[in-house]
């Protein structure tokens, strides 16, 4: 679900879909396609649709196909996707209330990776979705059309990345916003807290250099004529001619 | 209808439309019973009333006449090592109310295997009185001889 947070807004997809249609080309209708349409169950119409095909009810076993793949879906027109959107979703639908029925009768629910191919299909569907309208909105404007996102000071004098979106008032004329939004960074706790934090992070990198450098001593012990262009590119931090002059370094037996 | 960010809306800007909506809905059995036009679904906690009106009547082509939402609360348990309280999620459920003269029955979805369990049952239960009745049958004639007692 958090692939779905950040989305533009939805205005901007319908503006997609109606540039789509009017660039259209007219097919003659004797003309014979190659590709196959795109196929859709018969409506059962109404609440059964919630329910999966009688035949699958207490099966152990429910045979399905693979998921929509990214490449497939970007040769779809927007119509078309616009209509499969909404058979994988009724088809989510149906999946999640099989499965919890099946949790509340404690029985098998058949193939549960049914529901993952459907999600990982929305996933696709969306990212060619996003994917075309980038596309659009770089061509029309010169950006992204997508949610901006700044770095702002949080609360705890930490940065955080914020998204931004839209307000009815300004944020400068705005006095309760103002008042919600304030952050006290100069306030001595959060200082603590930024040097405590600071403290713990110069800590770890000190502890993970002090290993690289034992490991890339222990390195050179075992293998003293490795490749030292590849041991530096691993390990840039390391000193490697320091390493070497290390007592640890030298092995057990008499140098040449 | 969905979890996406929209254009804030005012006066004499466009109408709202939904064009991928990410919302879920399971139909499920009725903890309480309902009368018969009254269907019970869990849905993504976001939703509103009237957006599971829409969804229903746009996506599934099913008219309401009503729709009444709770959220329940999750469950908290105690962690039994470590002792920390873990809280499952909550659910928000939508009770849908058809037309009168509409009857929706929650199906049987598994009435197969009912069957064939009730059926190995009754089978398992004839063996075992067989069994009783041929040890009754051997120690008619020998009272008080313990049951490993035989030639």
């Amino acid at each position: 679900m958090a692939a779905f947070r950040n989305i533009k807004s939805i205005t901007q997809i319908s503006k997609l879909f109606n540039n789509a249609v009017s660039n259209r080309t007219v097919i003659p209708a004797n003309t014979v396609l190659a590709i196959r349409n795109l196929s859709t169950t018969k409506c059962l119409g109404g609440l059964m649709e919630f329910f999966d095909d009688e035949k699958n009810w207490g099966v152990n076993e429910v045979k399905t196909g693979k998921s929509w793949s990214i490449d497939e879906l970007r040769i779809k027109s927007n119509s078309d996707l616009h209509k499969l959107w909404f058979v994988l979703l009724k088809e989510r639908n149906m999946l999640l209330t099989m499965e919890e029925e099946s949790k509340e009768e404690t029985r098998l629910f058949p193939s549960p990776e049914r529901i993952d191919k459907v999600e990982v299909s929305m996933d696709n569907l969306e990212a060619v979705v996003k994917e075309r309208n980038k596309a659009y909105f770089e061509l029309e404007t010169g950006e992204t059309g997508e949610r901006k996102v700044e770095e702002i000071m949080g609360p705890f004098g930490l940065p955080v990345q914020h998204e931004q979106e839209e307000y009815l008032i300004p944020k400068h004329m705005n006095a309760e916003w103002q008042k919600k939004h304030v952050h006290d960074v100069d306030n001595a706790d959060v200082k603590k807290f930024v040097r405590l934090y600071k403290e713990k992070e110069m800590r770890e990198k000190r502890q993970q250099q002090t290993r690289d450098f034992n490991h890339v001593i222990g390195l050179l012990k075992r293998f003293p004529d490795m490749d030292m262009e590849a041991l530096k590119a691993k390990y840039p931090d390391v000193d490697i001619d320091k390493a070497k002059r290390s007592r640890k370094c030298r092995g057990h037996f008499v140098p040449k | 209808m969905s979890t996406r960010i929209y254009p804030l809306y005012q006066r004499g800007g466009p109408q709202l439309r939904v064009f991928l909506p990410n919302f879920w809905m399971k139909l499920v059995r009725p903890q309480q019973e309902q009368p018969p036009n009254v269907v019970q679904f869990s849905c993504s906690i976001e939703m509103t009333k009237f957006d599971v009106k829409n969804y229903l009547e746009k996506i599934y082509g099913v008219k309401t006449v009503d729709v009444r939402t709770r959220i329940a609360l999750g469950k908290t348990k105690r962690d039994l090592v470590n002792g920390y309280v873990v809280k499952e999620d909550d659910i928000k459920y939508a009770y849908a109310i058809l037309p009168k003269d509409e009857v929706f029955k929650f199906p049987n979805l598994f009435p197969k295997e009912v069957e064939e369990s009730q059926k190995q049952e009754e089978k398992s239960l004839e063996e075992a009185k067989k069994i009783y009745n041929q040890y009754v049958d051997r120690n008619k004639d020998r009272p008080n001889v313990p049951g490993w007692f035989s030639i």
